[in-house]
C-alpha cells in the first residue's frame, strides 16, 4: 500500500511578495498557494462549448478537485499522483517517478496591471509569444493563486477561460488517498519513435510500464501535451474527424482538453493535452501519419511482432 | 515359319498365347539364328533395366507418356490442398490471437494527469477534467 498523497497542511500563508514579470516565478507561486475554491471551465472548441464547474483545494502542491455536479467523483493530484476515486472508490491512479527539468518558456509576460477579482486585490499579466496574445493570467496578490486563466487561439479569439467563481484563501485539509497502487510509472531510457521535438514543444520525458505502454511529455512552458504510444487505437467515444493534409484523425474536445487518436502500422497514438486549437496541425504533422494496417496486418503482427 | 523376329519380342513380352509359344519354341529349337537373336535381345533388355532411374527435368512431363498426365493433375490439387491448408492456419491464428492490450481514454487522463502534476504550470490553469465530471458540451 502506498500512500500516494499524504498531506499535512501547512498554516504558514505565503506572503505576498512583489510583482513578478517571470512566467516561471510567477506560475511557482501560484503552484505553492493553498486555498480553497469553486472553478468554471469555458471551453470554446472547433465542435462547440465544453464546459465544467469544478471544486478545487489546494495545498502544498497537491490539489484536490471534485466536481459538484458529481460530487461522489473526485481527483487528487500533486507531484506526479493521480487518483480518480468514484463513491470512495480508486477507479484509476497513476503514480510518475520524477521528472525532467522543466522546458525553457517560449513565452514573456509583461510586469503586470493591478486588478480586482472576487473583491480581492491582484494583478493580471498577459503572456505572449512574440507580439501574439496567448494568455491572460490573474493572480491574487495575497495568496499568489491563480484566479483566472485565458487562454487564446493566434488570431485573438478566446480559447479557454477558467476562472474561480468562489476563493476562501484558508488553507485546506486535504484527505489522504490511499492506493494499492500497481501503476506506477518509470521514467524511461527505453528507445522510442517518438522526437525530441514536435514544432516548438521540447519531450521533456518519456515514460513506460511494463506492457510497453509508453508515453512522452512535451511542453512549451506552459501548454503542453502527451504522446501516447499504445498497441491499438484508443475508442474514442463521441469524437469527430479532423482532416489535415496529413491525414484522418479522430478527435476529442473536453474542458480545457484535446484528445486525438489515430492508427499507425506499429499500433495507436494518440495526443492530448491543453493546446489551443491552432497549435494541433503543427504537433500532429510531426508524429507518424494515419495509415490503416488492415486484418492481415493484424495478424501478422500478432504472429511475428 | 520365317524368322519371326516380331513374336520373338511379343515372346519376351509376355504377349503370346499358349499355342504362339509352342510354334516359336519349336521354330527356336531348330533355327540357331532365331535362337542367337532371342538370347541377344534378353541381353539387351536386361542391360536397359539395369541402367539407373533419372528423373526428368521440368516441362518434360507434358510432352511425355499420357500415363504421366494424371501426376500434373496431381500436382494442381496438392498446391490447391496447400493453399487451402495456408488460409485454414491463418484463419484460426486469427480466431486465436489475443485482441492487442485495450487502453482506455481513462488510462490517457490518468498518465497525462500525473505528469502534469510535476508541470511548474500545474495548477488550476491545467487540471486535467475527466469525462465523467463534464457538465455539458
Amino acid at each position: 500500500m502506498r500512500k500516494l498523497v499524504a498531506l499535512t497542511v501547512g498554516l504558514v500563508m505565503i506572503p505576498a511578495s512583489a510583482m513578478a514579470s517571470d512566467l516561471e516565478e510567477l506560475l511557482e507561486r501560484g503552484h505553492e498557494a493553498s486555498y480553497s475554491a469553486e472553478q468554471i471551465i469555458t471551453c470554446s472548441n472547433p465542435d462547440g462549448i465544453a464546459d465544467a464547474v469544478l471544486r478545487l483545494s489546494q495545498s502544498g502542491g497537491d490539489l484536490h478537485v471534485a466536481a459538484p455536479v458529481s460530487s461522489d467523483v473526485e481527483i487528487t493530484t500533486g507531484y506526479g499522483g493521480w487518483v480518480l476515486s468514484q463513491a470512495g472508490s480508486v477507479v484509476s491512479s497513476t503514480e510518475l517517478d520524477s521528472s525532467e527539468d522543466p522546458a525553457d518558456p517560449r513565452y514573456t509576460v509583461d510586469d503586470g496591471t493591478p486588478a480586482a477579482f472576487l473583491g480581492r486585490r491582484a494583478t493580471q499579466f498577459e503572456m505572449r509569444d512574440g507580439d501574439t496574445l496567448r494568455a491572460r493570467l490573474i493572480f491574487d496578490n495575497e495568496t499568489g493563486a491563480l484566479l483566472k486563466a485565458l487562454t487564446f487561439v493566434g488570431d485573438g479569439e478566446v480559447y479557454c477561460e477558467r476562472r474561480f467563481i468562489a476563493f476562501n484563501p484558508t488553507p485546506p485539509t486535504i484527505e489522504m488517498v490511499e492506493v494499492d497502487n500497481d501503476n506506477r510509472l518509470w521514467r524511461s531510457d527505453v528507445e522510442t519513435e517518438l522526437p525530441e521535438d514536435l514544432a516548438w514543444f521540447s519531450r521533456l520525458d518519456v515514460y513506460s510500464d511494463e506492457d510497453g505502454f509508453a508515453f512522452g511529455y512535451y511542453s512549451d512552458g506552459f501548454f503542453s501535451f502527451a504522446i501516447f504510444e499504445t498497441p491499438s487505437v484508443v475508442a474514442l467515444d463521441e469524437a469527430s474527424q479532423f482532416q489535415i493534409d496529413h491525414g484522418v484523425y479522430r478527435v476529442s474536445y473536453s474542458p480545457g482538453q484535446v484528445i486525438y487518436v489515430w492508427e499507425t502500422l506499429s499500433g495507436g497514438l494518440a495526443m492530448i493535452g491543453d493546446l489551443p486549437p491552432d497549435m494541433h496541425e503543427a504537433v500532429l504533422t510531426g508524429l507518424p501519419a494515419p495509415e490503416r494496417r488492415g486484418w492481415l496486418g493484424n495478424v501478422w503482427k500478432s504472429l511475428f511482432g | 515359319m520365317s524368322h519371326p523376329s516380331v513374336l520373338i519380342s511379343a515372346y519376351l513380352d509376355g504377349e503370346l498365347n499358349r499355342d504362339e509359344v509352342g510354334r516359336l519354341l519349336d521354330h527356336l529349337a531348330a533355327c540357331g539364328q532365331c535362337a542367337a537373336e532371342l538370347e541377344a535381345t534378353q541381353h539387351v533388355r536386361t542391360a536397359v533395366r539395369s541402367l539407373p532411374m533419372m528423373e526428368l527435368p521440368g516441362g518434360v512431363v507434358s510432352e511425355a507418356d499420357p500415363v504421366v498426365v494424371p501426376l500434373l493433375r496431381n500436382r494442381g490439387f496438392l498446391v490447391g490442398a496447400a493453399a487451402a491448408t495456408a488460409a485454414v492456419v491463418i484463419a484460426v491464428a486469427a480466431l486465436l490471437t489475443p485482441a492487442p492490450t485495450s487502453v482506455t481514454v481513462s488510462d490517457l487522463n490518468s498518465r497525462f494527469g500525473a505528469r502534469v502534476s510535476l508541470d511548474p504550470a500545474f495548477g488550476p490553469a491545467k487540471v486535467v477534467v475527466p469525462e465523467i465530471v463534464q457538465v455539458g458540451g
